[in-house]
Protein backbone atom coordinates (compact mmCIF):
# COMPACT_ATOMS: atom_id res chain seq x y z
CA UNK A 1 0.00 0.00 0.00
CA UNK A 2 1.55 3.51 -0.57
CA UNK A 3 2.66 5.46 2.10
CA UNK A 4 0.72 8.86 2.01
CA UNK A 5 -3.38 8.29 1.72
CA UNK A 6 -4.88 11.81 0.15
CA UNK A 7 -7.98 12.17 1.25
CA UNK A 8 -9.98 15.16 -0.40
CA UNK A 9 -12.07 17.43 2.26
CA UNK A 10 -14.64 19.12 0.18
CA UNK A 11 -16.94 21.51 2.39
CA UNK A 12 -17.96 25.46 2.03
CA UNK A 13 -16.37 27.35 4.29
CA UNK A 14 -17.47 30.65 3.15
CA UNK A 15 -20.92 31.25 1.08
CA UNK A 16 -24.52 31.45 2.22
CA UNK A 17 -23.66 27.71 5.03
CA UNK A 18 -20.85 28.35 5.92
CA UNK A 19 -20.59 27.81 9.46
CA UNK A 20 -21.87 23.92 8.95
CA UNK A 21 -18.98 23.97 6.13
CA UNK A 22 -16.33 25.14 9.15
CA UNK A 23 -17.23 22.38 11.33
CA UNK A 24 -17.28 19.83 9.29
CA UNK A 25 -13.93 21.10 8.20
CA UNK A 26 -12.96 21.54 11.38
CA UNK A 27 -13.99 18.03 13.02
CA UNK A 28 -12.19 16.19 10.18
CA UNK A 29 -9.03 18.28 10.72
CA UNK A 30 -8.96 17.26 14.32
CA UNK A 31 -9.16 13.98 13.23
CA UNK A 32 -6.24 14.01 10.49
CA UNK A 33 -4.51 15.91 13.71
CA UNK A 34 -5.05 12.89 15.84
CA UNK A 35 -3.67 10.66 13.53
CA UNK A 36 -0.93 11.82 12.77
CA UNK A 37 0.50 12.75 16.08
CA UNK A 38 -0.45 8.88 17.10
CA UNK A 39 1.46 6.10 15.44
CA UNK A 40 -0.90 5.65 13.04
CA UNK A 41 1.08 2.61 11.58
CA UNK A 42 2.87 2.87 8.38
CA UNK A 43 0.31 4.55 6.77
CA UNK A 44 -0.11 8.12 6.80
CA UNK A 45 -3.28 10.49 5.84
CA UNK A 46 -2.70 13.86 4.24
CA UNK A 47 -6.16 15.83 3.18
CA UNK A 48 -6.39 18.29 0.12
CA UNK A 49 -8.83 20.95 1.27
CA UNK A 50 -11.29 22.78 -1.64
CA UNK A 51 -13.45 25.45 -0.60
CA UNK A 52 -16.55 25.11 -3.22
CA UNK A 53 -18.37 28.60 -1.44
CA UNK A 54 -21.48 27.07 -2.16
CA UNK A 55 -21.36 27.07 -5.82
CA UNK A 56 -22.52 23.86 -7.95
CA UNK A 57 -19.98 24.42 -10.48
CA UNK A 58 -16.94 24.77 -7.96
CA UNK A 59 -17.83 21.23 -6.41
CA UNK A 60 -17.67 19.69 -9.89
CA UNK A 61 -14.13 21.63 -10.60
CA UNK A 62 -12.84 21.11 -7.30
CA UNK A 63 -13.70 17.57 -7.13
CA UNK A 64 -12.64 16.59 -10.38
CA UNK A 65 -9.52 17.77 -9.33
CA UNK A 66 -8.83 16.05 -6.48
CA UNK A 67 -9.70 12.65 -8.21
CA UNK A 68 -7.80 13.39 -11.87
CA UNK A 69 -5.13 15.49 -10.11
CA UNK A 70 -4.02 15.72 -6.29
CA UNK A 71 -4.89 11.19 -6.55
CA UNK A 72 -7.59 11.06 -4.20
CA UNK A 73 -9.95 8.04 -4.17
CA UNK A 74 -11.50 9.72 -1.17
CA UNK A 75 -13.82 12.80 -0.62
CA UNK A 76 -15.15 13.45 2.26
CA UNK A 77 -17.63 16.51 2.04
CA UNK A 78 -20.64 18.38 0.17
CA UNK A 79 -22.86 19.39 2.54
CA UNK A 80 -26.20 20.07 0.39
CA UNK A 81 -27.67 17.33 -1.75
CA UNK A 82 -27.20 20.04 -4.83
CA UNK A 83 -23.86 19.49 -4.61
CA UNK A 84 -23.94 15.81 -3.52
CA UNK A 85 -25.73 15.08 -6.77
CA UNK A 86 -23.09 17.19 -8.76
CA UNK A 87 -20.00 14.81 -7.44
CA UNK A 88 -21.37 11.79 -7.25
CA UNK A 89 -21.29 10.93 -11.27
CA UNK A 90 -17.59 11.89 -10.93
CA UNK A 91 -16.79 9.68 -7.84
CA UNK A 92 -18.39 6.49 -9.51
CA UNK A 93 -16.48 7.48 -12.96
CA UNK A 94 -13.35 7.11 -11.08
CA UNK A 95 -14.55 4.68 -8.95
CA UNK A 96 -13.70 6.72 -5.69
CA UNK A 97 -16.12 6.65 -2.20
CA UNK A 98 -17.46 9.73 -1.31
CA UNK A 99 -18.07 10.10 2.71
CA UNK A 100 -21.21 12.11 3.22
CA UNK A 101 -21.80 12.90 6.92
CA UNK A 102 -24.83 15.32 6.77
CA UNK A 103 -28.54 14.86 7.80
CA UNK A 104 -30.46 14.43 3.99
CA UNK A 105 -34.02 13.66 2.03
CA UNK A 106 -33.42 9.92 1.73
CA UNK A 107 -33.89 8.20 -1.89
CA UNK A 108 -30.88 7.49 -2.26
CA UNK A 109 -28.27 4.29 -1.70
CA UNK A 110 -25.26 5.27 -3.82
CA UNK A 111 -22.98 1.82 -4.12
CA UNK A 112 -19.88 4.79 -4.02
CA UNK A 113 -21.16 6.68 -0.75
CA UNK A 114 -21.29 5.82 2.54
CA UNK A 115 -23.59 7.65 4.18
CA UNK A 116 -22.76 8.72 7.76
CA UNK A 117 -25.79 11.57 8.79
CA UNK A 118 -29.30 10.25 8.80
CA UNK A 119 -32.54 10.10 6.65
CA UNK A 120 -35.54 10.77 7.52
CA UNK A 121 -36.42 7.39 9.21
CA UNK A 122 -34.09 8.56 11.44
CA UNK A 123 -34.92 12.32 11.83
CA UNK A 124 -38.37 12.86 10.88
CA UNK A 125 -40.40 10.20 11.47
CA UNK A 126 -38.81 9.53 15.11
CA UNK A 127 -39.49 13.75 15.53
CA UNK A 128 -43.25 12.91 14.88
CA UNK A 129 -43.55 10.09 16.20
CA UNK A 130 -42.52 12.07 19.29
CA UNK A 131 -43.90 15.41 18.84
CA UNK A 132 -47.31 14.91 17.46
CA UNK A 133 -48.92 13.17 20.22
CA UNK A 134 -47.49 15.48 22.64
CA UNK A 135 -47.28 19.60 20.87
CA UNK A 136 -50.49 18.32 18.39
CA UNK A 137 -51.31 17.56 15.04
CA UNK A 138 -51.62 21.19 13.32
CA UNK A 139 -48.42 22.25 11.64
CA UNK A 140 -47.20 25.17 9.79
CA UNK A 141 -44.57 23.81 6.90
CA UNK A 142 -41.77 26.20 5.91
CA UNK A 143 -38.85 24.82 3.52
CA UNK A 144 -35.78 26.02 1.58
CA UNK A 145 -36.70 26.55 -2.12
CA UNK A 146 -34.70 23.05 -3.28
CA UNK A 147 -35.23 19.55 -2.93
CA UNK A 148 -34.49 18.95 0.48
CA UNK A 149 -36.88 21.65 1.11
CA UNK A 150 -39.77 19.64 -1.27
CA UNK A 151 -38.90 16.69 0.01
CA UNK A 152 -38.93 16.89 3.75
CA UNK A 153 -42.61 18.72 3.25
CA UNK A 154 -43.43 15.94 1.19
CA UNK A 155 -42.79 13.35 3.32
CA UNK A 156 -44.28 15.42 6.67
CA UNK A 157 -47.30 15.74 4.24
CA UNK A 158 -47.53 11.79 3.95
CA UNK A 159 -46.67 11.72 7.79
CA UNK A 160 -49.37 13.97 8.82
CA UNK A 161 -51.98 12.07 6.48
CA UNK A 162 -51.38 8.94 8.06
CA UNK A 163 -51.44 10.42 11.74
CA UNK A 164 -54.50 12.02 10.98
CA UNK A 165 -52.85 15.35 11.07
CA UNK A 166 -53.18 18.38 9.29
CA UNK A 167 -50.68 21.30 7.36
CA UNK A 168 -52.17 24.58 7.94
CA UNK A 169 -49.59 26.15 5.96
CA UNK A 170 -46.96 25.77 3.48
CA UNK A 171 -44.18 28.34 1.99
CA UNK A 172 -40.70 28.56 0.39
CA UNK A 173 -38.10 30.02 0.40
CA UNK A 174 -34.92 30.67 -1.30
CA UNK A 175 -31.72 29.75 1.21
CA UNK A 176 -30.69 34.06 0.74
CA UNK A 177 -34.42 35.28 1.33
CA UNK A 178 -34.61 37.00 4.42
CA UNK A 179 -37.57 38.95 3.70
CA UNK A 180 -39.74 36.98 6.34
CA UNK A 181 -42.62 38.86 7.54
CA UNK A 182 -45.75 37.13 5.39
CA UNK A 183 -44.35 34.49 6.50
CA UNK A 184 -44.44 35.33 10.23
CA UNK A 185 -48.31 37.00 9.43
CA UNK A 186 -49.33 33.74 8.01
CA UNK A 187 -48.46 31.63 10.73
CA UNK A 188 -49.80 34.16 13.69
CA UNK A 189 -53.02 33.65 10.93
CA UNK A 190 -53.36 30.21 11.23
CA UNK A 191 -51.70 29.53 15.12
CA UNK A 192 -50.28 26.05 14.19
CA UNK A 193 -49.39 23.73 16.75
CA UNK A 194 -45.51 23.89 15.53
CA UNK A 195 -43.81 24.73 12.84
CA UNK A 196 -41.56 22.37 10.97
CA UNK A 197 -38.67 24.17 9.65
CA UNK A 198 -36.72 23.01 6.64
CA UNK A 199 -35.28 26.51 5.43
CA UNK A 200 -31.70 26.52 4.78
CA UNK A 201 -29.03 29.32 5.86
CA UNK A 202 -29.56 32.89 6.36
CA UNK A 203 -33.68 32.79 5.34
CA UNK A 204 -33.77 30.05 8.57
CA UNK A 205 -31.75 32.32 10.56
CA UNK A 206 -34.11 35.37 9.54
CA UNK A 207 -37.13 33.42 9.99
CA UNK A 208 -35.85 32.56 13.86
CA UNK A 209 -35.59 35.92 14.71
CA UNK A 210 -38.23 37.28 12.99
CA UNK A 211 -40.32 34.43 15.18
CA UNK A 212 -38.56 35.43 18.27
CA UNK A 213 -39.61 39.26 17.54
CA UNK A 214 -43.70 37.88 17.08
CA UNK A 215 -43.19 35.46 20.41
CA UNK A 216 -42.08 38.62 22.50
CA UNK A 217 -44.98 40.62 21.40
CA UNK A 218 -47.69 37.86 21.20
CA UNK A 219 -47.15 35.00 24.21
CA UNK A 220 -48.98 32.32 21.94
CA UNK A 221 -46.21 32.05 20.03
CA UNK A 222 -43.34 31.59 22.52
CA UNK A 223 -41.57 28.64 21.87
CA UNK A 224 -42.96 26.72 24.74
CA UNK A 225 -46.54 27.22 23.67
CA UNK A 226 -45.58 26.72 19.78
CA UNK A 227 -42.11 25.52 18.91
CA UNK A 228 -40.14 25.69 15.19
CA UNK A 229 -38.78 22.08 14.76
CA UNK A 230 -35.68 21.36 12.74
CA UNK A 231 -33.86 18.44 11.68
CA UNK A 232 -30.89 20.06 10.45
CA UNK A 233 -30.10 22.76 13.09
CA UNK A 234 -27.34 22.52 15.20
CA UNK A 235 -25.12 24.39 17.86
CA UNK A 236 -22.62 25.52 14.17
CA UNK A 237 -25.78 27.78 13.34
CA UNK A 238 -27.03 29.31 16.74
CA UNK A 239 -24.51 31.72 16.95
CA UNK A 240 -25.33 33.25 13.35
CA UNK A 241 -29.29 33.21 15.01
CA UNK A 242 -27.40 35.70 17.68
CA UNK A 243 -26.96 33.70 21.02
CA UNK A 244 -30.51 33.65 23.12
CA UNK A 245 -33.04 34.26 20.10
CA UNK A 246 -33.79 30.77 19.24
CA UNK A 247 -33.87 29.80 23.09
CA UNK A 248 -36.55 26.68 23.69
CA UNK A 249 -36.99 25.74 19.99
CA UNK A 250 -36.39 22.16 19.36
CA UNK A 251 -34.24 20.29 16.55
CA UNK A 252 -33.62 16.49 16.01
CA UNK A 253 -29.84 15.30 15.83
CA UNK A 254 -27.82 12.03 16.03
CA UNK A 255 -25.39 13.91 18.14
CA UNK A 256 -25.65 17.04 20.37
CA UNK A 257 -22.63 18.18 21.97
CA UNK A 258 -24.01 18.13 25.68
CA UNK A 259 -24.54 13.99 25.34
CA UNK A 260 -23.36 13.08 28.35
CA UNK A 261 -21.81 9.63 27.70
CA UNK A 262 -18.21 8.60 28.74
CA UNK A 263 -17.20 8.22 24.77
CA UNK A 264 -18.69 11.79 24.82
CA UNK A 265 -16.63 13.22 27.64
CA UNK A 266 -13.58 11.54 25.39
CA UNK A 267 -14.08 13.61 22.99
CA UNK A 268 -15.23 16.64 24.13
CA UNK A 269 -11.86 17.13 26.01
CA UNK A 270 -9.99 17.01 22.79
CA UNK A 271 -12.02 18.59 20.81
CA UNK A 272 -11.45 21.43 23.85
CA UNK A 273 -7.89 21.14 23.59
CA UNK A 274 -7.82 21.98 19.84
CA UNK A 275 -10.57 24.64 19.83
CA UNK A 276 -10.71 26.20 23.09
CA UNK A 277 -13.10 25.41 26.15
CA UNK A 278 -16.31 27.23 25.13
CA UNK A 279 -16.24 25.99 21.23
CA UNK A 280 -19.84 24.74 20.67
CA UNK A 281 -19.68 20.67 19.06
CA UNK A 282 -22.31 19.87 16.81
CA UNK A 283 -23.04 16.78 15.02
CA UNK A 284 -21.40 18.42 11.62
CA UNK A 285 -18.06 18.42 13.90
CA UNK A 286 -18.62 15.01 14.78
CA UNK A 287 -20.01 13.60 12.27
CA UNK A 288 -16.46 14.55 9.97
CA UNK A 289 -14.27 13.63 13.11
CA UNK A 290 -16.43 10.13 13.09
CA UNK A 291 -16.17 9.83 9.10
CA UNK A 292 -12.69 10.32 9.06
CA UNK A 293 -11.52 8.00 11.64
CA UNK A 294 -13.63 5.61 10.16
CA UNK A 295 -12.06 6.12 6.74
CA UNK A 296 -8.46 5.69 8.22
CA UNK A 297 -9.14 2.77 10.02
CA UNK A 298 -10.71 1.32 7.12
CA UNK A 299 -8.26 2.01 5.20
CA UNK A 300 -5.56 0.49 7.46
CA UNK A 301 -7.54 -2.65 7.90
CA UNK A 302 -8.48 -2.91 4.21
CA UNK A 303 -4.01 -2.87 3.38
CA UNK A 304 -5.12 -0.09 1.08
CA UNK A 305 -7.04 2.77 -0.26
CA UNK A 306 -8.86 0.72 -2.92
CA UNK A 307 -12.22 2.19 -2.52
CA UNK A 308 -13.99 -1.27 -2.79
CA UNK A 309 -11.68 -2.77 -0.05
CA UNK A 310 -12.34 0.19 2.25
CA UNK A 311 -15.92 0.10 1.31
CA UNK A 312 -15.71 -4.01 2.63
CA UNK A 313 -13.88 -2.92 6.12
CA UNK A 314 -16.42 -0.61 6.77
CA UNK A 315 -18.75 -3.03 6.63
CA UNK A 316 -17.45 -5.41 8.41
CA UNK A 317 -16.90 -3.36 11.38
CA UNK A 318 -18.56 -1.86 14.32
CA UNK A 319 -16.98 1.69 15.13
CA UNK A 320 -16.80 3.64 18.62
CA UNK A 321 -17.82 6.88 17.80
CA UNK A 322 -18.35 10.00 20.02
CA UNK A 323 -22.72 9.34 19.71
CA UNK A 324 -21.79 5.25 20.24
CA UNK A 325 -20.89 2.46 18.65
CA UNK A 326 -21.91 2.40 14.63
CA UNK A 327 -22.33 -0.15 12.07
CA UNK A 328 -22.82 0.40 8.24
CA UNK A 329 -25.08 -1.53 6.37
CA UNK A 330 -23.75 -3.18 3.55
CA UNK A 331 -27.20 -2.89 2.33
CA UNK A 332 -27.57 0.84 2.14
CA UNK A 333 -24.52 2.53 2.97
CA UNK A 334 -26.05 4.24 5.67
CA UNK A 335 -25.13 4.46 9.14
CA UNK A 336 -27.28 3.38 12.01
CA UNK A 337 -27.50 6.11 14.20
CA UNK A 338 -29.56 7.35 17.49
CA UNK A 339 -32.21 10.16 17.17
CA UNK A 340 -32.18 12.55 19.91
CA UNK A 341 -34.52 15.93 20.49
CA UNK A 342 -33.04 18.41 21.32
CA UNK A 343 -34.19 21.90 23.35
CA UNK A 344 -32.01 25.02 22.60
CA UNK A 345 -30.12 26.77 25.58
CA UNK A 346 -29.39 30.76 26.04
CA UNK A 347 -25.69 29.28 25.40
CA UNK A 348 -26.59 27.93 22.39
CA UNK A 349 -26.08 24.45 23.28
CA UNK A 350 -28.77 21.53 23.50
CA UNK A 351 -30.88 19.86 26.22
CA UNK A 352 -31.69 16.50 25.40
CA UNK A 353 -35.16 15.83 26.30
CA UNK A 354 -35.82 12.62 23.89
CA UNK A 355 -33.83 9.91 22.90
CA UNK A 356 -34.05 6.63 20.78
CA UNK A 357 -31.26 4.10 20.61
CA UNK A 358 -30.02 3.72 17.16
CA UNK A 359 -31.93 2.97 13.91
CA UNK A 360 -31.41 1.20 11.17
CA UNK A 361 -31.48 3.55 8.04
CA UNK A 362 -34.19 2.79 5.80
CA UNK A 363 -33.48 5.44 2.83
CA UNK A 364 -36.37 4.71 0.52
CA UNK A 365 -38.65 4.49 3.41
CA UNK A 366 -40.39 1.31 2.55
CA UNK A 367 -40.70 -0.63 6.05
CA UNK A 368 -44.41 -0.83 7.14
CA UNK A 369 -45.34 1.69 8.95
CA UNK A 370 -48.11 2.30 11.40
CA UNK A 371 -51.23 1.47 9.51
CA UNK A 372 -49.57 -0.99 7.06
CA UNK A 373 -48.53 1.37 4.17
CA UNK A 374 -44.49 1.99 2.89
CA UNK A 375 -44.11 5.56 1.89
CA UNK A 376 -42.93 4.93 -1.14
CA UNK A 377 -45.26 6.27 -3.46
CA UNK A 378 -44.81 8.12 -6.42
CA UNK A 379 -48.06 10.61 -6.41
CA UNK A 380 -49.21 11.95 -3.21
CA UNK B 1 -45.29 -1.80 -36.05
CA UNK B 2 -44.61 1.50 -34.52
CA UNK B 3 -43.60 4.41 -36.80
CA UNK B 4 -40.66 6.61 -35.75
CA UNK B 5 -41.18 9.55 -35.72
CA UNK B 6 -38.60 12.06 -37.97
CA UNK B 7 -36.66 14.30 -35.54
CA UNK B 8 -35.34 16.87 -38.10
CA UNK B 9 -35.58 20.20 -37.79
CA UNK B 10 -37.64 20.33 -34.89
CA UNK B 11 -37.03 23.13 -32.17
CA UNK B 12 -36.13 21.98 -28.76
CA UNK B 13 -36.69 24.06 -25.81
CA UNK B 14 -34.31 22.57 -22.58
CA UNK B 15 -35.12 24.66 -19.67
CA UNK B 16 -32.30 23.97 -17.06
CA UNK B 17 -29.50 26.32 -16.04
CA UNK B 18 -27.04 26.16 -18.47
CA UNK B 19 -23.64 24.04 -17.23
CA UNK B 20 -21.56 21.03 -19.40
CA UNK B 21 -24.32 18.82 -19.19
CA UNK B 22 -26.60 21.30 -21.19
CA UNK B 23 -23.84 22.00 -23.41
CA UNK B 24 -23.68 18.18 -24.12
CA UNK B 25 -27.47 18.08 -24.67
CA UNK B 26 -27.22 20.63 -27.16
CA UNK B 27 -24.51 19.09 -29.27
CA UNK B 28 -26.37 15.78 -29.05
CA UNK B 29 -29.90 17.45 -30.40
CA UNK B 30 -27.94 19.00 -33.17
CA UNK B 31 -26.35 15.98 -34.22
CA UNK B 32 -30.06 14.55 -33.94
CA UNK B 33 -31.04 17.58 -36.37
CA UNK B 34 -32.86 18.93 -34.19
CA UNK B 35 -32.51 23.24 -32.77
CA UNK B 36 -32.13 23.41 -29.05
CA UNK B 37 -32.25 26.54 -27.07
CA UNK B 38 -31.43 26.74 -23.42
CA UNK B 39 -32.80 28.86 -20.78
CA UNK B 40 -33.73 28.91 -16.89
CA UNK B 41 -36.68 31.04 -17.13
CA UNK B 42 -40.79 30.11 -17.53
CA UNK B 43 -41.67 29.11 -21.12
CA UNK B 44 -43.54 31.67 -23.41
CA UNK B 45 -44.31 29.49 -26.15
CA UNK B 46 -45.28 32.52 -27.95
CA UNK B 47 -42.09 34.46 -27.66
CA UNK B 48 -40.68 30.86 -28.03
CA UNK B 49 -42.08 28.38 -30.03
CA UNK B 50 -41.14 24.78 -29.33
CA UNK B 51 -41.90 21.17 -30.63
CA UNK B 52 -40.19 19.35 -27.84
CA UNK B 53 -39.11 20.68 -24.44
CA UNK B 54 -36.85 19.37 -21.51
CA UNK B 55 -37.31 20.18 -18.70
CA UNK B 56 -34.93 19.86 -14.94
CA UNK B 57 -36.88 17.73 -13.08
CA UNK B 58 -34.94 17.81 -9.86
CA UNK B 59 -35.11 22.20 -9.97
CA UNK B 60 -38.67 22.80 -11.54
CA UNK B 61 -41.34 24.59 -10.50
CA UNK B 62 -45.11 25.04 -10.85
CA UNK B 63 -45.34 27.80 -13.86
CA UNK B 64 -42.02 27.04 -15.24
CA UNK B 65 -44.18 25.06 -18.06
CA UNK B 66 -47.10 26.79 -19.73
CA UNK B 67 -49.43 24.50 -19.59
CA UNK B 68 -48.93 23.91 -15.55
CA UNK B 69 -51.76 21.96 -14.83
CA UNK B 70 -53.10 21.31 -18.15
CA UNK B 71 -51.68 18.60 -20.63
CA UNK B 72 -49.16 19.58 -22.20
CA UNK B 73 -49.15 20.58 -25.27
CA UNK B 74 -46.12 19.81 -26.96
CA UNK B 75 -43.82 16.64 -26.06
CA UNK B 76 -42.10 16.39 -22.70
CA UNK B 77 -38.94 15.04 -21.29
CA UNK B 78 -37.67 15.29 -17.68
CA UNK B 79 -34.03 15.30 -17.00
CA UNK B 80 -33.79 14.55 -13.48
CA UNK B 81 -30.61 13.08 -11.45
CA UNK B 82 -33.09 12.90 -7.86
CA UNK B 83 -34.48 10.03 -6.95
CA UNK B 84 -36.72 11.88 -4.39
CA UNK B 85 -40.49 10.60 -5.22
CA UNK B 86 -41.72 14.46 -5.29
CA UNK B 87 -39.72 15.34 -8.38
CA UNK B 88 -40.84 12.43 -9.80
CA UNK B 89 -44.25 13.35 -8.82
CA UNK B 90 -43.67 16.86 -10.13
CA UNK B 91 -42.45 15.38 -13.65
CA UNK B 92 -45.57 13.45 -14.43
CA UNK B 93 -47.68 16.21 -13.03
CA UNK B 94 -46.35 18.52 -15.85
CA UNK B 95 -46.95 15.79 -18.26
CA UNK B 96 -43.40 14.41 -19.20
CA UNK B 97 -43.52 11.67 -21.26
CA UNK B 98 -40.38 10.68 -20.79
CA UNK B 99 -37.04 10.75 -18.35
CA UNK B 100 -33.76 11.30 -19.37
CA UNK B 101 -31.52 10.55 -16.44
CA UNK B 102 -28.95 13.27 -15.60
CA UNK B 103 -25.60 13.60 -15.95
CA UNK B 104 -26.74 13.20 -20.19
CA UNK B 105 -25.60 10.35 -21.34
CA UNK B 106 -25.32 11.27 -25.33
CA UNK B 107 -26.91 7.55 -25.94
CA UNK B 108 -29.96 8.17 -24.05
CA UNK B 109 -31.03 11.04 -25.77
CA UNK B 110 -32.91 9.82 -29.06
CA UNK B 111 -34.24 7.07 -27.45
CA UNK B 112 -36.07 9.21 -24.95
CA UNK B 113 -36.94 11.92 -27.99
CA UNK B 114 -38.57 9.24 -29.90
CA UNK B 115 -39.88 7.69 -26.85
CA UNK B 116 -41.88 11.01 -25.92
CA UNK B 117 -42.54 12.46 -29.50
CA UNK B 118 -44.60 8.95 -29.66
CA UNK B 119 -46.18 8.73 -26.18
CA UNK B 120 -47.16 12.52 -27.00
CA UNK B 121 -48.48 11.87 -30.73
CA UNK B 122 -50.96 8.89 -29.11
CA UNK B 123 -52.37 11.08 -25.78
CA UNK B 124 -53.39 13.48 -28.99
CA UNK B 125 -54.97 10.93 -30.74
CA UNK B 126 -56.59 9.19 -28.38
CA UNK B 127 -58.24 12.60 -26.82
CA UNK B 128 -59.73 13.66 -29.75
CA UNK B 129 -61.26 10.14 -30.14
CA UNK B 130 -62.55 10.36 -26.43
CA UNK B 131 -63.85 13.81 -27.68
CA UNK B 132 -65.69 12.56 -31.16
CA UNK B 133 -67.06 9.42 -28.36
CA UNK B 134 -67.98 11.87 -25.67
CA UNK B 135 -69.52 13.96 -28.09
CA UNK B 136 -71.84 11.21 -29.49
CA UNK B 137 -72.68 10.06 -25.84
CA UNK B 138 -73.81 13.54 -25.35
CA UNK B 139 -76.06 13.09 -28.73
CA UNK B 140 -77.67 9.62 -27.66
CA UNK B 141 -80.48 11.29 -26.66
CA UNK B 142 -81.43 13.18 -29.65
CA UNK B 143 -81.15 9.61 -31.68
CA UNK B 144 -83.83 8.21 -29.76
CA UNK B 145 -86.45 10.91 -30.02
CA UNK B 146 -85.70 10.81 -33.65
CA UNK B 147 -86.42 7.15 -33.83
CA UNK B 148 -89.43 7.77 -31.91
CA UNK B 149 -90.42 10.62 -34.14
CA UNK B 150 -90.12 8.16 -37.06
CA UNK B 151 -91.60 5.07 -35.98
CA UNK B 152 -94.76 7.84 -35.00
CA UNK B 153 -94.69 9.49 -38.82
CA UNK B 154 -93.73 6.19 -40.94
CA UNK B 155 -95.81 3.58 -38.20
CA UNK B 156 -93.14 1.54 -38.50
CA UNK B 157 -91.04 -0.46 -35.25
CA UNK B 158 -87.85 0.76 -33.89
CA UNK B 159 -85.61 -1.31 -36.23
CA UNK B 160 -86.66 -0.15 -39.42
CA UNK B 161 -86.98 3.83 -37.62
CA UNK B 162 -82.93 3.36 -36.75
CA UNK B 163 -82.67 2.00 -40.34
CA UNK B 164 -84.11 5.17 -42.15
CA UNK B 165 -82.23 7.24 -39.53
CA UNK B 166 -79.05 5.89 -40.76
CA UNK B 167 -79.86 5.96 -44.48
CA UNK B 168 -80.70 9.53 -44.31
CA UNK B 169 -76.72 9.80 -42.84
CA UNK B 170 -75.35 8.33 -45.54
CA UNK B 171 -77.23 9.93 -48.38
CA UNK B 172 -76.00 13.27 -47.06
CA UNK B 173 -72.57 11.93 -45.37
CA UNK B 174 -73.26 13.10 -42.00
CA UNK B 175 -73.21 11.69 -38.44
CA UNK B 176 -76.28 9.96 -37.09
CA UNK B 177 -76.48 12.29 -34.47
CA UNK B 178 -76.22 15.23 -36.59
CA UNK B 179 -78.78 13.92 -38.96
CA UNK B 180 -81.33 13.17 -35.98
CA UNK B 181 -80.88 16.96 -34.99
CA UNK B 182 -81.60 17.60 -37.93
CA UNK B 183 -85.06 16.03 -38.38
CA UNK B 184 -85.87 17.05 -34.84
CA UNK B 185 -85.10 20.56 -35.71
CA UNK B 186 -87.21 20.47 -38.98
CA UNK B 187 -84.11 21.06 -41.14
CA UNK B 188 -84.65 17.24 -42.94
CA UNK B 189 -88.42 16.18 -42.97
CA UNK B 190 -89.30 13.43 -41.18
CA UNK B 191 -91.07 11.66 -44.24
CA UNK B 192 -87.52 11.75 -46.20
CA UNK B 193 -86.60 8.89 -43.50
CA UNK B 194 -89.95 6.95 -44.15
Amino acid sequence: MADTVKVGVLFSCTGPYAAIGRDCRDGAALAFEEAARGDGGAVSFVPVHADPEGEPRAYLEQARAMLREAGCRHIIGTITSLARKEVIPLVEKHDGLLWYICPYEGFEANENVIYTGPCPNQHLMPLFDHLLPRQGRRVYLIGANYVWGWEMNRIARDLLRDAGGEVVGERYLPIDETDVGRLIADIRHHRPDFILNNLIGPSSHAFLRAYRALGDADPAFRPEVRPVVSCDLTEAEIGEIGLGLSTGHLAAASYFGTLATPENERFRARAAAAFGPDHRLSAFVEGAYVAVHMLMDAVRSAGSDEPAAVRAAVHARLFETPHGPMRIDPRTNHAALPFHLGRIRDDGNFDIIASRPAIAADPYMTAPRDGGRSSLRVVS
Amino acid sequence: MTAIPDLVGRRAVILHRPDDGTQRLVRQLGLLGLNAHVQWAPLDLQATPADIVLVDADQGWPGLLPWSGRPASVPLVALLQSEAPGRVAWAIAEGALAILPKPVAPSAVYPALVLAVTAHARAVETAVRMERLEERLRMRPLVHAAVRAIERAARCDEEAAYAALRRAAMKRRITIEQTAAEMLAGVIPLSEAG
